[in-house]
Protein backbone atom coordinates (compact mmCIF):
# COMPACT_ATOMS: atom_id res chain seq x y z
CA UNK A 1 0.00 0.00 0.00
CA UNK A 2 1.19 3.48 -0.91
CA UNK A 3 1.79 6.09 2.09
CA UNK A 4 0.12 8.66 -0.08
CA UNK A 5 -0.95 8.78 -3.98
CA UNK A 6 -1.25 11.96 -5.77
CA UNK A 7 -3.47 11.23 -9.52
CA UNK A 8 -4.08 13.79 -12.17
CA UNK A 9 -4.16 16.86 -9.48
CA UNK A 10 -4.94 20.19 -11.03
CA UNK A 11 -5.54 23.23 -9.11
CA UNK A 12 -7.14 26.51 -10.65
CA UNK A 13 -7.22 29.69 -8.72
CA UNK A 14 -10.17 32.68 -9.78
CA UNK A 15 -11.24 29.95 -12.46
CA UNK A 16 -12.95 31.59 -15.50
CA UNK A 17 -11.85 35.16 -14.47
CA UNK A 18 -9.22 36.92 -16.39
CA UNK A 19 -6.67 36.71 -13.55
CA UNK A 20 -7.52 32.87 -13.79
CA UNK A 21 -4.17 30.55 -12.49
CA UNK A 22 -3.50 27.33 -13.10
CA UNK A 23 -1.33 26.36 -10.29
CA UNK A 24 -1.38 22.72 -10.61
CA UNK A 25 -1.37 20.90 -13.46
CA UNK A 26 -2.01 17.15 -13.57
CA UNK A 27 0.65 16.06 -10.71
CA UNK A 28 0.96 12.41 -10.46
CA UNK A 29 2.73 11.12 -7.37
CA UNK A 30 3.31 8.17 -5.11
CA UNK A 31 4.96 7.89 -2.23
CA UNK A 32 6.12 5.08 -0.23
CA UNK A 33 5.94 4.22 3.53
CA UNK A 34 8.82 5.43 5.15
CA UNK A 35 9.72 8.53 2.08
CA UNK A 36 11.12 11.13 2.87
CA UNK A 37 10.37 13.53 0.39
CA UNK A 38 11.62 17.20 0.35
CA UNK A 39 9.99 19.54 -1.91
CA UNK A 40 11.99 22.45 -3.71
CA UNK A 41 10.82 25.07 -6.42
CA UNK A 42 10.30 28.86 -7.04
CA UNK A 43 7.46 31.21 -6.15
CA UNK A 44 4.83 30.17 -7.71
CA UNK A 45 5.70 27.06 -8.54
CA UNK A 46 2.95 25.03 -6.76
CA UNK A 47 4.43 24.19 -3.46
CA UNK A 48 2.29 25.43 -1.22
CA UNK A 49 -0.95 24.62 -3.21
CA UNK A 50 -0.09 21.06 -3.34
CA UNK A 51 1.13 20.80 0.17
CA UNK A 52 -2.39 22.38 0.68
CA UNK A 53 -4.46 20.13 -1.26
CA UNK A 54 -3.00 17.59 0.53
CA UNK A 55 -3.39 18.77 3.64
CA UNK A 56 -7.81 19.89 2.82
CA UNK A 57 -6.65 23.54 3.44
CA UNK A 58 -7.56 24.21 -0.68
CA UNK A 59 -10.64 21.89 -1.96
CA UNK A 60 -9.92 18.91 -4.26
CA UNK A 61 -12.27 19.74 -7.38
CA UNK A 62 -9.85 18.10 -10.18
CA UNK A 63 -7.91 14.67 -9.69
CA UNK A 64 -7.80 11.86 -7.05
CA UNK A 65 -5.55 12.06 -3.24
CA UNK A 66 -5.12 9.07 -1.29
CA UNK A 67 -3.48 8.41 2.04
CA UNK A 68 -2.84 5.20 3.44
CA UNK A 69 -4.90 3.90 0.41
CA UNK A 70 -7.96 5.89 1.82
CA UNK A 71 -9.65 8.10 -0.10
CA UNK A 72 -9.71 11.81 1.10
CA UNK A 73 -10.11 13.88 -1.91
CA UNK A 74 -13.29 15.32 -0.77
CA UNK A 75 -12.57 15.34 3.32
CA UNK A 76 -11.49 18.53 5.22
CA UNK A 77 -8.49 19.25 7.30
CA UNK A 78 -9.84 18.20 10.29
CA UNK A 79 -11.29 15.05 8.77
CA UNK A 80 -7.84 14.28 7.54
CA UNK A 81 -6.27 15.12 10.77
CA UNK A 82 -6.93 10.91 11.54
CA UNK A 83 -3.64 10.49 8.89
CA UNK A 84 -2.52 13.50 8.53
CA UNK A 85 0.35 15.64 10.93
CA UNK A 86 1.48 19.23 9.76
CA UNK A 87 3.98 21.65 10.88
CA UNK A 88 3.43 25.17 9.38
CA UNK A 89 6.28 27.94 8.69
CA UNK A 90 5.32 30.45 11.16
CA UNK A 91 6.01 28.77 14.39
CA UNK A 92 2.97 30.75 16.31
CA UNK A 93 0.33 28.59 14.16
CA UNK A 94 1.49 24.94 15.38
CA UNK A 95 0.18 25.57 19.10
CA UNK A 96 -2.21 26.93 20.82
CA UNK A 97 -0.82 30.23 22.81
CA UNK A 98 -3.01 30.92 25.44
CA UNK A 99 -2.92 26.75 26.87
CA UNK A 100 0.13 25.45 28.36
CA UNK A 101 2.58 22.85 26.98
CA UNK A 102 1.05 19.84 28.71
CA UNK A 103 -2.34 21.24 27.21
CA UNK A 104 -1.12 21.81 23.69
CA UNK A 105 0.44 18.25 23.77
CA UNK A 106 -2.81 16.83 24.95
CA UNK A 107 -4.68 17.93 22.68
CA UNK A 108 -1.67 16.70 19.99
CA UNK A 109 -2.12 12.97 21.40
CA UNK A 110 -5.77 13.02 20.85
CA UNK A 111 -5.46 13.97 17.03
CA UNK A 112 -8.16 12.92 14.89
CA UNK A 113 -9.90 10.98 17.79
CA UNK A 114 -13.48 11.67 19.52
CA UNK A 115 -12.90 14.19 22.62
CA UNK A 116 -15.13 13.50 25.11
CA UNK A 117 -16.48 16.17 28.17
CA UNK A 118 -15.91 13.92 30.98
CA UNK A 119 -12.56 12.98 30.65
CA UNK A 120 -9.63 15.80 31.77
CA UNK A 121 -8.08 16.81 29.31
CA UNK A 122 -4.52 16.68 30.77
CA UNK A 123 -4.23 13.07 32.04
CA UNK A 124 -1.75 12.33 35.25
CA UNK A 125 -0.56 9.37 33.42
CA UNK A 126 0.83 11.24 30.26
CA UNK A 127 2.80 13.54 31.79
CA UNK A 128 5.58 11.29 32.30
CA UNK A 129 5.42 10.51 28.56
CA UNK A 130 4.95 14.10 27.73
CA UNK A 131 8.28 15.06 30.22
CA UNK A 132 10.31 12.46 28.90
CA UNK A 133 9.47 13.11 25.42
CA UNK A 134 10.17 16.97 25.99
CA UNK A 135 13.58 16.37 27.71
CA UNK A 136 15.09 14.57 24.44
CA UNK A 137 14.56 17.59 22.63
CA UNK A 138 17.49 19.30 25.08
CA UNK A 139 15.98 22.26 25.68
CA UNK A 140 14.63 22.33 28.97
CA UNK A 141 11.10 22.42 28.78
CA UNK A 142 10.37 19.33 30.40
CA UNK A 143 9.73 21.66 33.63
CA UNK A 144 7.78 23.55 31.98
CA UNK A 145 4.84 21.45 31.46
CA UNK A 146 2.15 24.01 32.88
CA UNK A 147 3.40 27.32 31.25
CA UNK A 148 1.58 28.96 28.47
CA UNK A 149 3.02 28.05 25.35
CA UNK A 150 2.64 31.79 24.07
CA UNK A 151 5.88 32.43 26.44
CA UNK A 152 7.95 30.41 24.55
CA UNK A 153 10.88 31.46 21.48
CA UNK A 154 9.72 30.27 18.18
CA UNK A 155 12.18 27.99 17.79
CA UNK A 156 10.96 25.99 21.01
CA UNK A 157 7.69 26.31 19.98
CA UNK A 158 8.74 24.77 16.40
CA UNK A 159 10.46 22.28 18.50
CA UNK A 160 7.15 21.45 20.30
CA UNK A 161 4.65 21.51 17.48
CA UNK A 162 6.94 18.53 15.91
CA UNK A 163 7.06 16.71 18.66
CA UNK A 164 3.29 17.40 18.73
CA UNK A 165 3.11 15.91 15.17
CA UNK A 166 4.90 12.90 15.78
CA UNK A 167 3.49 12.36 19.66
CA UNK A 168 1.28 10.17 17.61
CA UNK A 169 2.87 8.61 14.33
CA UNK A 170 0.78 10.30 11.60
CA UNK A 171 0.85 8.21 8.03
CA UNK A 172 1.68 11.12 6.63
CA UNK A 173 3.72 14.30 7.88
CA UNK A 174 3.42 17.64 6.22
CA UNK A 175 6.33 20.03 6.90
CA UNK A 176 5.79 23.56 5.44
CA UNK A 177 8.87 25.65 5.28
CA UNK A 178 8.78 24.75 8.99
CA UNK A 179 12.81 26.05 9.63
CA UNK A 180 12.01 29.40 7.06
CA UNK A 181 11.12 31.63 10.05
CA UNK A 182 13.59 30.49 12.57
CA UNK A 183 17.59 31.73 12.68
CA UNK A 184 20.15 29.60 11.37
CA UNK A 185 21.26 28.04 14.85
CA UNK A 186 17.90 27.32 15.68
CA UNK A 187 16.55 26.34 12.03
CA UNK A 188 19.75 23.30 12.05
CA UNK A 189 18.65 22.52 15.52
CA UNK A 190 15.07 21.99 14.43
CA UNK A 191 16.11 20.30 10.75
CA UNK A 192 17.96 18.00 13.05
CA UNK A 193 15.48 17.46 15.45
CA UNK A 194 12.75 16.27 12.46
CA UNK A 195 15.15 13.83 10.75
CA UNK A 196 15.46 11.78 14.43
CA UNK A 197 11.54 11.97 14.78
CA UNK A 198 10.96 11.04 11.84
CA UNK A 199 13.68 8.32 11.18
CA UNK A 200 12.62 7.12 14.68
CA UNK A 201 8.90 6.16 13.55
CA UNK A 202 9.63 5.61 10.05
CA UNK A 203 7.34 8.79 9.51
CA UNK A 204 6.18 9.19 5.77
CA UNK A 205 7.56 12.72 5.39
CA UNK A 206 6.33 15.79 2.59
CA UNK A 207 8.87 18.35 3.86
CA UNK A 208 8.83 22.20 1.71
CA UNK A 209 12.34 23.39 1.72
CA UNK A 210 13.50 26.78 0.00
CA UNK A 211 17.01 25.76 1.54
CA UNK A 212 18.54 23.48 -1.49
CA UNK A 213 20.80 22.43 1.28
CA UNK A 214 19.06 20.56 3.91
CA UNK A 215 16.40 19.37 0.54
CA UNK A 216 19.62 17.72 -0.47
CA UNK A 217 20.81 16.52 2.87
CA UNK A 218 17.75 15.38 4.19
CA UNK A 219 15.66 12.65 3.23
CA UNK A 220 15.61 9.77 0.36
CA UNK A 221 13.94 11.73 -2.33
CA UNK A 222 14.03 15.06 -4.20
CA UNK A 223 11.10 16.58 -6.20
CA UNK A 224 11.63 19.90 -7.54
CA UNK A 225 8.03 21.83 -8.72
CA UNK A 226 7.77 24.09 -11.87
CA UNK A 227 5.16 26.13 -12.99
CA UNK A 228 3.17 23.69 -11.66
CA UNK A 229 4.61 20.43 -12.38
CA UNK A 230 7.23 18.09 -11.31
CA UNK A 231 10.59 19.17 -13.38
CA UNK A 232 12.74 16.91 -11.00
CA UNK A 233 12.37 13.65 -9.14
CA UNK A 234 15.30 12.26 -8.03
CA UNK A 235 15.07 8.83 -5.28
CA UNK A 236 17.88 6.97 -3.18
CA UNK A 237 20.86 6.62 -5.32
CA UNK A 238 19.89 9.49 -7.92
CA UNK A 239 20.08 11.72 -4.88
CA UNK A 240 23.27 10.51 -3.54
CA UNK A 241 25.97 13.02 -3.61
CA UNK A 242 24.25 15.73 -5.62
CA UNK A 243 25.29 19.31 -5.18
CA UNK A 244 23.78 22.55 -5.91
CA UNK A 245 25.31 22.86 -9.19
CA UNK A 246 24.17 19.59 -9.88
CA UNK A 247 20.56 20.35 -9.34
CA UNK A 248 20.50 23.62 -11.07
CA UNK A 249 21.99 21.82 -14.43
CA UNK A 250 19.29 19.40 -14.14
CA UNK A 251 16.32 22.18 -13.13
CA UNK A 252 17.68 23.29 -16.47
CA UNK A 253 17.83 20.61 -18.65
CA UNK A 254 14.39 19.58 -17.54
CA UNK A 255 12.62 22.81 -18.21
CA UNK A 256 14.67 24.49 -20.47
CA UNK A 257 14.77 27.84 -18.67
CA UNK A 258 17.83 28.90 -16.44
CA UNK A 259 17.24 28.59 -12.90
CA UNK A 260 19.38 31.53 -11.15
CA UNK A 261 20.16 30.25 -6.83
CA UNK A 262 18.00 32.93 -5.88
CA UNK A 263 14.87 32.29 -7.37
CA UNK A 264 14.79 28.99 -5.13
CA UNK A 265 16.63 30.51 -2.04
CA UNK A 266 14.82 33.50 -1.88
CA UNK A 267 11.05 32.03 -2.75
CA UNK B 1 -25.24 48.76 53.69
CA UNK B 2 -28.25 48.19 52.13
CA UNK B 3 -27.17 49.52 49.11
CA UNK B 4 -23.66 47.05 49.40
CA UNK B 5 -26.12 43.78 50.43
CA UNK B 6 -29.25 44.70 47.46
CA UNK B 7 -25.72 45.16 44.54
CA UNK B 8 -24.66 42.03 46.43
CA UNK B 9 -27.33 40.18 45.48
CA UNK B 10 -28.27 41.50 41.67
CA UNK B 11 -24.21 41.54 41.46
CA UNK B 12 -24.60 37.65 41.36
CA UNK B 13 -28.04 37.26 39.00
CA UNK B 14 -26.16 39.55 36.60
CA UNK B 15 -22.39 37.77 36.69
CA UNK B 16 -24.57 34.48 35.89
CA UNK B 17 -25.02 36.43 32.22
CA UNK B 18 -20.97 38.46 32.27
CA UNK B 19 -20.10 34.67 32.84
CA UNK B 20 -21.83 33.47 29.69
CA UNK B 21 -20.86 36.56 27.79
CA UNK B 22 -17.41 35.80 29.02
CA UNK B 23 -17.26 32.26 27.24
CA UNK B 24 -17.83 33.70 23.86
CA UNK B 25 -15.95 37.43 23.98
CA UNK B 26 -12.88 35.94 25.28
CA UNK B 27 -12.92 32.57 24.74
CA UNK B 28 -14.14 32.57 20.86
CA UNK B 29 -13.20 35.95 20.19
CA UNK B 30 -16.68 36.73 19.12
CA UNK B 31 -18.81 39.58 20.25
CA UNK B 32 -22.55 37.93 20.16
CA UNK B 33 -25.57 40.46 20.44
CA UNK B 34 -27.46 36.88 20.61
CA UNK B 35 -27.30 38.02 24.74
CA UNK B 36 -29.89 41.14 24.36
CA UNK B 37 -32.96 38.35 23.03
CA UNK B 38 -31.51 35.50 24.81
CA UNK B 39 -31.86 36.90 28.63
CA UNK B 40 -35.65 37.76 27.71
CA UNK B 41 -35.83 34.67 26.46
CA UNK B 42 -35.10 33.07 29.36
CA UNK B 43 -37.32 35.04 31.35
CA UNK B 44 -40.47 35.01 29.14
CA UNK B 45 -40.43 31.09 29.12
CA UNK B 46 -39.53 31.04 32.68
CA UNK B 47 -42.36 33.46 33.48
CA UNK B 48 -44.69 31.48 30.78
CA UNK B 49 -43.79 28.10 32.36
CA UNK B 50 -44.78 29.59 36.41
CA UNK B 51 -48.10 30.63 35.60
CA UNK B 52 -48.78 28.27 34.20
CA UNK B 53 -47.94 25.86 37.43
CA UNK B 54 -44.40 24.47 36.13
CA UNK B 55 -42.04 23.59 39.40
CA UNK B 56 -39.36 26.52 39.89
CA UNK B 57 -36.59 24.54 38.90
CA UNK B 58 -37.94 23.53 35.80
CA UNK B 59 -39.13 26.21 34.75
CA UNK B 60 -35.95 28.31 35.27
CA UNK B 61 -34.29 24.99 33.29
CA UNK B 62 -36.40 25.55 30.62
CA UNK B 63 -35.27 29.15 30.87
CA UNK B 64 -31.79 28.55 30.03
CA UNK B 65 -32.74 25.49 27.38
CA UNK B 66 -34.38 28.37 25.13
CA UNK B 67 -31.17 30.44 25.77
CA UNK B 68 -29.63 26.94 23.95
CA UNK B 69 -31.58 27.16 21.34
CA UNK B 70 -30.96 30.24 20.53
CA UNK B 71 -27.38 29.45 20.86
CA UNK B 72 -27.56 26.69 18.17
CA UNK B 73 -29.18 28.87 15.92
CA UNK B 74 -26.67 31.79 16.40
CA UNK B 75 -23.73 29.07 16.23
CA UNK B 76 -25.66 27.51 12.76
CA UNK B 77 -26.02 31.08 11.37
CA UNK B 78 -21.94 31.76 12.15
CA UNK B 79 -20.32 28.72 11.39
CA UNK B 80 -22.36 27.07 8.74
CA UNK B 81 -23.32 29.80 6.39
CA UNK B 82 -20.37 32.18 7.20
CA UNK B 83 -22.17 35.30 8.56
CA UNK B 84 -20.04 37.60 10.58
CA UNK B 85 -20.56 37.33 14.20
CA UNK B 86 -22.28 40.48 14.82
CA UNK B 87 -24.69 40.72 12.05
CA UNK B 88 -25.50 36.72 13.42
CA UNK B 89 -26.05 38.03 17.10
CA UNK B 90 -28.35 41.02 15.67
CA UNK B 91 -30.59 38.44 13.43
CA UNK B 92 -31.17 36.17 16.24
CA UNK B 93 -31.72 39.15 18.76
CA UNK B 94 -34.34 40.69 16.60
CA UNK B 95 -36.06 37.29 15.66
CA UNK B 96 -36.17 36.47 19.05
CA UNK B 97 -37.90 39.56 20.29
CA UNK B 98 -41.68 37.72 18.34
CA UNK B 99 -40.56 34.50 20.24
CA UNK B 100 -40.25 36.46 23.36
CA UNK B 101 -43.54 38.04 22.64
CA UNK B 102 -45.18 34.57 21.47
CA UNK B 103 -44.22 32.60 24.70
CA UNK B 104 -45.26 35.73 26.55
CA UNK B 105 -48.54 36.37 24.60
CA UNK B 106 -48.22 39.95 25.46
CA UNK B 107 -45.20 42.42 26.19
CA UNK B 108 -45.09 42.08 30.01
CA UNK B 109 -45.83 38.86 32.33
CA UNK B 110 -45.94 39.40 36.23
CA UNK B 111 -45.26 36.97 38.69
CA UNK B 112 -48.17 36.97 41.75
CA UNK B 113 -47.03 36.81 45.02
CA UNK B 114 -48.49 33.33 45.63
CA UNK B 115 -46.66 32.24 42.92
CA UNK B 116 -43.67 30.02 43.76
CA UNK B 117 -40.00 31.01 41.95
CA UNK B 118 -36.69 29.81 42.56
CA UNK B 119 -36.38 32.38 45.56
CA UNK B 120 -38.82 30.81 47.50
CA UNK B 121 -37.42 27.50 48.06
CA UNK B 122 -35.44 28.96 50.50
CA UNK B 123 -36.54 30.99 53.38
CA UNK B 124 -33.65 33.04 55.48
CA UNK B 125 -36.66 35.78 56.37
CA UNK B 126 -35.36 38.84 53.97
CA UNK B 127 -36.13 38.22 49.66
CA UNK B 128 -32.90 40.16 49.56
CA UNK B 129 -31.07 37.34 51.13
CA UNK B 130 -32.79 34.48 49.64
CA UNK B 131 -32.01 36.12 46.21
CA UNK B 132 -27.85 36.28 47.94
CA UNK B 133 -28.17 32.70 48.82
CA UNK B 134 -29.80 31.15 45.36
CA UNK B 135 -27.82 33.65 43.40
CA UNK B 136 -24.90 32.25 45.19
CA UNK B 137 -25.06 28.59 44.79
CA UNK B 138 -26.64 29.47 40.80
CA UNK B 139 -23.16 30.95 40.51
CA UNK B 140 -21.24 28.66 42.40
CA UNK B 141 -22.53 25.29 40.27
CA UNK B 142 -22.01 27.34 37.44
CA UNK B 143 -18.39 27.99 38.00
CA UNK B 144 -17.41 24.46 38.92
CA UNK B 145 -19.30 22.94 35.78
CA UNK B 146 -17.55 25.43 33.62
CA UNK B 147 -13.65 24.73 34.86
CA UNK B 148 -14.60 21.33 34.90
CA UNK B 149 -15.74 21.29 31.27
CA UNK B 150 -12.82 23.52 29.83
CA UNK B 151 -10.68 21.20 31.38
CA UNK B 152 -12.20 18.58 29.98
CA UNK B 153 -10.91 16.38 26.08
CA UNK B 154 -13.61 18.41 24.55
CA UNK B 155 -12.87 21.69 26.46
CA UNK B 156 -9.51 21.91 26.02
CA UNK B 157 -10.29 21.52 21.92
CA UNK B 158 -12.98 24.52 22.48
CA UNK B 159 -10.14 26.54 24.07
CA UNK B 160 -8.13 25.43 21.71
CA UNK B 161 -10.61 26.84 18.71
CA UNK B 162 -11.16 30.32 20.89
CA UNK B 163 -6.89 30.52 20.55
CA UNK B 164 -5.40 29.05 16.89
CA UNK B 165 -8.04 27.56 14.14
CA UNK B 166 -6.03 26.51 12.10
CA UNK B 167 -4.11 24.83 14.53
CA UNK B 168 -7.23 22.84 16.13
CA UNK B 169 -8.10 21.69 12.54
CA UNK B 170 -4.78 20.56 12.30
CA UNK B 171 -5.33 18.62 15.52
CA UNK B 172 -8.69 17.30 14.32
CA UNK B 173 -10.98 19.19 15.75
CA UNK B 174 -14.04 20.56 14.26
CA UNK B 175 -14.20 24.43 14.61
CA UNK B 176 -17.64 24.15 13.91
CA UNK B 177 -19.01 22.08 16.40
CA UNK B 178 -17.16 23.34 19.11
CA UNK B 179 -18.15 27.26 18.37
CA UNK B 180 -21.75 26.24 18.33
CA UNK B 181 -21.13 24.33 21.82
CA UNK B 182 -19.59 27.54 23.44
CA UNK B 183 -22.86 29.43 21.80
CA UNK B 184 -25.22 27.18 23.22
CA UNK B 185 -23.46 27.44 26.41
CA UNK B 186 -22.90 30.49 26.55
CA UNK B 187 -26.68 31.87 25.83
CA UNK B 188 -27.87 28.79 28.25
CA UNK B 189 -25.80 31.04 30.73
CA UNK B 190 -27.38 34.09 29.86
CA UNK B 191 -31.11 32.85 29.54
CA UNK B 192 -30.64 31.55 32.83
CA UNK B 193 -29.71 35.18 34.24
CA UNK B 194 -32.55 36.41 32.52
CA UNK B 195 -34.62 33.47 34.01
CA UNK B 196 -33.38 34.76 37.39
CA UNK B 197 -33.84 38.01 37.35
CA UNK B 198 -37.66 37.67 36.24
CA UNK B 199 -38.28 35.78 38.93
CA UNK B 200 -36.55 37.99 41.60
CA UNK B 201 -38.23 41.13 40.06
CA UNK B 202 -41.56 39.68 39.81
CA UNK B 203 -42.21 40.00 36.17
CA UNK B 204 -40.41 39.40 32.34
CA UNK B 205 -40.95 42.56 30.58
CA UNK B 206 -40.36 42.46 26.29
CA UNK B 207 -37.69 45.34 26.35
CA UNK B 208 -35.58 43.60 29.81
CA UNK B 209 -32.93 42.56 27.23
CA UNK B 210 -32.36 46.00 26.11
CA UNK B 211 -28.62 46.92 27.38
CA UNK B 212 -27.72 43.96 29.23
CA UNK B 213 -24.81 43.05 26.94
CA UNK B 214 -23.16 46.22 28.34
CA UNK B 215 -24.08 45.36 31.76
CA UNK B 216 -22.62 42.42 31.11
CA UNK B 217 -19.21 43.40 29.29
CA UNK B 218 -18.67 45.97 31.81
CA UNK B 219 -18.76 43.27 35.01
CA UNK B 220 -16.14 41.66 32.65
CA UNK B 221 -14.05 44.91 31.79
CA UNK B 222 -13.85 45.70 35.68
CA UNK B 223 -12.80 41.98 36.45
CA UNK B 224 -9.87 42.29 34.03
CA UNK B 225 -8.89 45.94 34.96
CA UNK B 226 -8.81 44.81 38.62
CA UNK B 227 -6.64 41.70 38.23
CA UNK B 228 -4.91 41.00 34.94
CA UNK B 229 -4.06 37.80 33.82
CA UNK B 230 -5.59 35.11 35.64
CA UNK B 231 -6.42 31.32 35.07
CA UNK B 232 -10.03 30.52 33.77
CA UNK B 233 -11.71 29.57 37.45
CA UNK B 234 -10.21 32.52 38.98
CA UNK B 235 -10.90 34.77 36.03
CA UNK B 236 -15.03 33.87 36.93
CA UNK B 237 -14.71 34.34 40.08
CA UNK B 238 -13.43 38.00 39.56
CA UNK B 239 -16.35 38.57 36.76
CA UNK B 240 -19.11 38.19 40.24
CA UNK B 241 -16.83 40.86 42.01
CA UNK B 242 -16.50 42.85 38.60
CA UNK B 243 -20.80 42.88 38.57
CA UNK B 244 -20.99 43.43 42.02
CA UNK B 245 -19.16 46.80 42.33
CA UNK B 246 -20.55 47.65 38.71
CA UNK B 247 -24.24 47.35 40.61
CA UNK B 248 -22.84 49.82 43.08
CA UNK B 249 -21.56 52.05 40.70
CA UNK B 250 -25.12 52.51 39.56
CA UNK B 251 -26.43 52.50 42.86
CA UNK B 252 -23.97 55.60 44.20
CA UNK B 253 -25.11 57.26 40.72
CA UNK B 254 -29.01 56.54 41.21
CA UNK B 255 -28.76 57.69 44.52
CA UNK B 256 -26.93 61.10 43.40
CA UNK B 257 -30.23 62.18 41.34
CA UNK B 258 -28.91 61.39 37.94
CA UNK B 259 -32.36 60.94 36.28
CA UNK B 260 -32.79 57.17 35.74
CA UNK B 261 -34.14 58.25 32.14
CA UNK B 262 -30.32 58.82 31.45
CA UNK B 263 -29.01 55.81 33.02
CA UNK B 264 -28.41 53.77 29.85
CA UNK B 265 -26.22 56.40 28.43
CA UNK B 266 -24.65 56.16 31.78
CA UNK B 267 -24.14 52.31 30.99
CA UNK B 268 -22.71 52.97 27.64
CA UNK B 269 -20.15 55.59 28.36
CA UNK B 270 -19.19 53.40 31.82
CA UNK B 271 -18.00 50.88 29.75
CA UNK B 272 -16.67 53.16 26.66
CA UNK B 273 -14.45 54.78 29.56
CA UNK B 274 -13.56 51.03 30.95
CA UNK B 275 -12.81 49.51 27.53
CA UNK B 276 -10.37 53.34 27.16
CA UNK B 277 -8.72 52.67 30.48
CA UNK B 278 -6.03 50.14 29.71
CA UNK B 279 -4.76 52.52 26.73
CA UNK B 280 -4.67 55.42 28.69
CA UNK B 281 -2.97 54.26 31.09
CA UNK B 282 -0.29 53.21 28.89
CA UNK B 283 -0.05 56.63 27.42
CA UNK B 284 0.31 58.09 30.92
CA UNK B 285 3.29 56.03 31.58
CA UNK B 286 4.83 56.93 28.63
CA UNK B 287 4.00 60.51 28.39
CA UNK B 288 6.20 59.76 31.91
CA UNK B 289 9.06 58.35 30.75
CA UNK B 290 8.81 60.88 28.09
CA UNK B 291 9.62 63.57 30.19
CA UNK B 292 12.41 61.81 32.10
CA UNK B 293 14.29 60.73 29.56
CA UNK B 294 13.84 64.31 27.87
CA UNK B 295 15.25 65.87 31.22
CA UNK B 296 18.04 62.92 31.26
CA UNK B 297 18.71 63.77 27.47
CA UNK B 298 19.08 67.60 28.34
CA UNK B 299 21.60 66.93 31.24
CA UNK B 300 23.59 65.07 29.09
CA UNK B 301 23.75 68.22 26.89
Amino acid sequence: MKALEVKQLHQYFEKGTVNENHALKGIDLTLDPGDFVAIIGGNGAGKSTLLNSVAGSIPVTHGQVRIAGKDVTYQGVAKRAKLIARVFQDPKAGTAPRLTVEENLSLALKRGQWRNFWAGGVKRRDRDLFRQKLASLGLGLEDRLTAEIGLLSGGQRQAVTLLMATLQAPELLLLDEHTAALDPQTSATVMALTEQLVAAQHITTLMITHNMQDALRYGNRLIMLDHGQIAVDLKGPEKEGLTVADLMRLFKAQSGAELSDDAVLLS
Amino acid sequence: MDILISSVSQGLLWSVMAIGVYLTFRILDIADMTAEGSFPLGAAITAHALVSGVGPIAATLLGAGGGALAGLVSGILHTKFKIPDLLTGILTMTGLYSVNLFVMGRANVSLLANVKTAFSLVDLGDSTWDTILVGAVVVAIVIVALVYFFNTEMGLAARAVGDNQAMSAANGINNDTMKIIVYMVSNALIALSGSLMAQTNGYADISMGIGTLVIALAAIIIAEILVRNLSFGARLVTIIVGAVIYRLIIAWVLDMGVDPNALRLFYALMLAVFLALPLVQKGLVQWRERRENKARMAKED
